[in-house]
């Protein structure tokens, strides 16, 4: 459990902005919706597995 | 102490993520707030299981029953996790259905509690005369 998937999540989310801004630029909207999807789904699938741990954590600790 | 400043850094780094994020993509300041709030508490559940030790030994000692003292655990946790989902909720606008979580976390303490105040009642009734 460390801070850098702080900075991952952050990276991702600049990364999706500036690759969806490139495609909207260069005519491609729908590629770009696509793109934002996946960096939305990439960074959800994180938070998921994080909110997991913490639920299962607290499961043996507070004895549910 | 070290992990006081573990969390307060893991906090700073987690408001400047957002802020920096936040005029990009506003959806992922949300996920990162998240993220940070579970950090921060799985740092602090470390001292949880230590104070519980010494919880378990107290209760150990007085001779209460051990159903009690797993209840008043849990009750415990649903209000952490209702604080932590209905915060959650409150920081994205949704500040309506951060109260339908603090009501759904109150009801199930108050549904786990329900044993207790019935096992009082039923000691009353024994020390009452016929």
């Amino acid at each position: 459990m460390d801070v850098d998937i702080i900075f991952k999540i952050a990276a991702i989310g600049i990364l999706t902005a500036v690759v969806s801004q490139i495609l909207k630029n260069s005519g491609k909207d729908d590629i770009s919706t696509l793109a934002t999807l996946a960096g939305v789904v990439i960074v959800l699938f994180m938070v998921v597995g994080m909110i997991g741990e913490l639920f299962t954590n607290i499961r043996t600790i507070f004895s549910f | 102490m070290d992990t006081l400043f573990k969390i307060i850094s893991v906090a700073l780094i987690t408001c400047v993520a957002c802020m920096v994020v936040k005029p990009v993509r506003a959806d992922f300041a949300v996920l990162l707030s998240i993220v940070g709030g579970i950090i921060i508490i799985l740092y602090m559940l470390s001292y949880f299981a230590d104070i519980f030790k010494i919880f378990d030994s107290i209760f150990h000692f007085s001779g209460v029953n051990s159903s009690i003292y797993s209840v008043v655990l849990k009750i415990i946790g649903v209000g952490y996790l209702t604080e932590f989902a209905s915060s959650v909720c409150s920081d994205t606008g949704n500040s309506s259905l951060a109260d339908k979580v603090l009501l759904g976390g109150k009801i199930v303490i108050l549904v786990m509690s329900l044993p207790i105040v019935t096992s009082i009642l039923d000691i009353v009734m024994q020390l009452l005369p016929k």
